[in-house]
């Protein structure tokens, strides 16, 4: 080892190239993969998979040593032969028509082996409940963080560089950027051809005019929560091979591969037999990759070239172009008796969808359900409109919708029972949903342990009551 | 000064999809040596849900866990899956395991009624034999049961099943219906401290009651926990996509948008609590989503019961949590000269 420390500095004086700077402190990064003698292969399996009652085993998963050992295979640990590497310019502008894409300069540099634009995508629009998101921005941008070309080179450094040399001239258009203000009639539309309320949802239930002349008091807040990413440990990343059979096989962390298939032959037009995905090992999803991202045009980029092409998104990327979690508007209407029992609430949910749909209409209908809380409500009204902005677009995460209503009732049942000089354990026990109860769409609830997990979240917390 | 609280936060979760089908299939083959060979099109997101399809389907067998190898996620090799979406693997992509597993275990039943002379309908799967149920002496090796099936009887032990968590659509008027199949219930509490000087708030400790149904695999249900709660601390205090006035982010990367570490987590005490669903694969439901739902929630009404002020809107940075303090001090300045 020694010898090799001194060869290495001998080597580090001469050192010429990048290459020869970027391997000198070779001897001192930790090995990406174990040595082979420093592990035993034929392991027993733990004790808690040997046992035949399966169910309730606290079961190690099978590729957890390999995890540890630095065997598991994520797509940044594949590489084929000839396999090129992609990266997508991005319009760092929020509403635009894009007048003209310059791809020459980037097509000139050497190690530059295709370019790709919005006009070559056979079926240039994707998504799960409107198909209103371009796989690259066509003639319009919708927000800062859409693709407006793509580029397929022999390293990821020669392609970064080239989608800088791609030159696009827009023409900026007027914006919106905030849900509320985008509600109104006058405002600028995000997409030409509606509202910007795309997508709203309605629940009654009883009479709220009545529950609330009833009440003993009404407490009336407005809630609001942020935009946020998923942050998964390993961003977006593909690899797509079209053969010489014209049949393209799609290695990608995508998390629903089945219907993703479905959406990448829609955008490309080709029988779905001809498409292979493959799912990898996935470093985190929490919803963000419940969609196609760049599959489309990794598989155009690789028809072009007849190689491999990978494309791996930067963590600026992961921000700025995949799906994040909608900011919500809140306002709470809520009238209970001197008890603390809830008789009447009012809901109006306002989501800021960002650019484009994606699964915000799921996320709508999950927050209107489940907006009034784990609780018995008989009258009930909740307004819910999902908007465009021109903003990064929102998506499926971690909750649906939920954490952010969660926010709201749970800090509005904390002042109620601060108003009514309740404990806030004791006025949700009060409220709770039993077994049978009504859902607020009116269905019988089985099942239920709401009450259970607050008496036993409060048994280990060591809750004493006193009035807040 | 520091000063205490502790706040609530209680939730209920659907599992699957709203109204809209979201059916999962699955194939379980008996290998020769008793083995079996799970396919399913679901995908392993880190969250474990392949350890606890092979759990299910080697419950189904009477077989191990470790007995049963899972292949995923390839749309020329696994059958149809909605994915790894709305918490709904273990729900409905589990109902799908076991009722393929029992599938090939009928094959097994039969072939097995064959060799002990009694009627499909007697026998069971466990500890890796097929015996008769109340007579576990009379039994044959899973094992030479699978070969005896393939060999001799000409049909191999292969079950295929599909399965869709029923629905009522919802009316577009009053939103009426059964929007899901079954919901999940759970409580956190958190304990924090405020320094009502800096506003900067510290979690102590969260207590977690979740509900699930069946614990399938109760230490992969503990890490769910205790990962969504990182990532429900992140979403209360600190994390926020922030833009400039033309609508472009100004800190997409991780120097500028600050997100809960190891040292920001807690010491996190996780209950599940005992509950069981018949409509679930052995009683279970879910746990995935929910997990990270009640944190900001406990988080912001403990940061309440500290210093008594409502924090509005997430995330209730140290910045915002002193401006609420110092506007509550101004308030009671002019309640007390007024």
């Amino acid at each position: 080892m020694n010898e090799r420390v001194k060869l290495q500095e001998a080597d580090r004086v001469e050192a010429k190239t990048p290459e020869d700077l970027r391997r000198a402190d070779e001897d001192l990064r930790l090995p990406a993969i174990a040595p082979r003698e420093q592990y035993p292969i034929d392991v027993r399996a733990p004790e808690a998979r040997e046992q035949t009652n399966a169910v309730g085993q606290r079961a190690t998963r099978p590729d957890n040593r390999l995890q540890g050992l630095g065997q598991l295979k994520y797509i940044a640990d594949f590489s084929f032969p000839g396999m090129l590497f992609a990266r997508i310019k991005r319009a760092g502008i929020a509403a635009a028509r894009i007048v003209r894409i310059d791809t020459s300069a980037a097509e000139a540099m050497p190690g530059v082996m295709a370019v790709l634009t919005g006009s070559e995508i056979p079926v240039n629009s994707f998504g799960p409940s409107y198909q209103d998101q371009p796989v690259l921005a066509q003639d319009r941008v919708f927000h800062a963080g859409d693709g407006v070309a793509a580029v397929a080179a022999v390293t990821e450094q020669i392609a970064e560089e080239a989608v800088e040399r791609i030159v696009v001239e827009y023409e900026p258009l007027p914006a919106v950027f905030d849900p509320i203000e985008a509600m109104r009639d006058d405002a600028v539309r995000v997409h030409e051809d509606g509202s910007n309320i795309y997508t709203s949802k309605t629940i009654r239930k009883g009479d709220i005019e009545k529950g609330f002349a009833d009440s003993y008091r009404i407490f009336e807040e407005t809630f609001r929560t942020q935009m946020v990413e998923h942050v998964p440990l390993e961003p977006h990343a593909a690899i797509a091979d079209w053969d010489a059979n014209g049949r393209v096989t799609i290695w990608s962390t995508l998390g629903r591969i089945t219907l993703g298939r479905a959406d990448i032959a829609r955008t490309l037009k080709m029988p779905m037999s001809r498409i292979r995905i493959a799912g990898t090992i996935v470093g985190g999803n929490f919803g963000g990759k419940n969609e196609i991202t760049q599959e489309p045009v990794l598989a155009l980029l690789s028809k072009k070239t007849g190689r491999p092409v990978k494309g791996t998104y930067s963590r600026e990327e992961e921000f700025l172009a995949t799906t994040t979690r909608h900011p919500f508007i809140m306002d709470y209407k809520t009238g209970v008796t001197k008890e603390g029992r809830i008789l009447a609430r009012k809901i109006r949910l306002v989501l800021d969808g960002g650019a484009y749909c994606s699964w915000s209409e799921t996320t709508l209908g999950k927050a209107c359900i489940l907006s009034s809380g784990p609780y018995k409500v008989e009258n009930l009204l909740v307004e819910a409109f999902a908007v465009y902005t021109n903003k990064t677009m929102t998506g499926a995460m971690r909750g649906f919708g939920a954490p952010q209503v969660c926010f709201a009732y749970e800090s509005q049942m904390d002042d109620i029972a601060r108003a009514l000089d309740i404990d806030p354990l004791e006025i949700r026990l009060r409220n709770a949903f039993d077994e049978g109860a009504i859902s607020p769409t009116g269905q019988v609830l089985h099942s239920v342990v709401v009450k259970e997990s607050l008496a036993k979240a409060a048994e280990r917390f060591g809750w004493e009551a006193r009035t807040p | 000064m520091k000063r205490r609280g502790r706040g609530i936060g209680c939730m209920w979760y659907p599992i699957g999809f709203t109204v809209a089908a979201n059916p999962s299939a699955a194939t379980v083959k008996v290998n020769e040596d008793g083995t079996a060979t799970l396919l399913t099109g679901t995908v392993e997101t880190g969250q474990g849900a392949l350890t606890v399809l092979a759990q299910i389907a080697a419950q189904a067998l009477g077989i191990a866990t470790d007995d049963v190898h899972v292949v995923s996620a390839d749309t020329d090799a696994t059958p149809m899956d909605t994915g790894a979406i709305a918490s709904r693997t273990t729900y409905v992509t589990g109902n799908a395991v076991r009722l393929a597993a029992e599938n090939a275990r009928t094959i097994l039943f039969e072939a097995a009624a064959d060799l002990l002379r009694v009627k499909p309908g007697q026998l069971e799967a466990k500890d890796r034999k097929i015996q008769v149920k109340g007579y576990p002496q009379r039994c044959v090796d899973i094992a030479d049961i699978a070969g005896h099936a393939q060999t001799k009887l000409g049909q191999p032990p292969i079950g295929t099943a599909s399965w869709n968590p029923p629905t009522v659509a919802m009316d577009p008027e009053t939103g009426q219906g059964q929007p899901f199949s079954t919901y999940v219930y759970a409580t956190q509490i958190a304990e924090v401290d405020v320094d009502d000087e800096t506003g900067e708030v510290e979690i102590v400790r969260i207590v977690a009651a979740h509900d699930c149904g069946t614990a399938i695999n109760p230490m992969l249900v503990e890490g769910q926990v205790e990962g969504g709660i990182a990532m429900g601390i992140g979403y209360a205090l600190q994390e926020e996509i922030l833009f400039d006035d033309k609508g472009r982010q100004v800190n997409p990367n991780l120097t500028n948008y600050i997100m809960p570490t190891s040292l920001d987590v807690p010491d996190i005490d996780v209950s599940i609590v005992s509950n069981t669903d018949p409509t679930g694969p052995f009683g279970a439901k879910g746990v995935g989503e929910p997990t990270s739902v009640p944190t900001a929630a406990a988080i912001l009404n403990a940061i309440h019961d500290a210093v008594g002020v409502r924090v509005h809107s997430l995330p209730a940075t140290a910045e915002k949590v002193l401006a609420a303090i110092k506007a509550k001090r101004a308030a009671e300045q002019r309640q007390i000269a007024g």
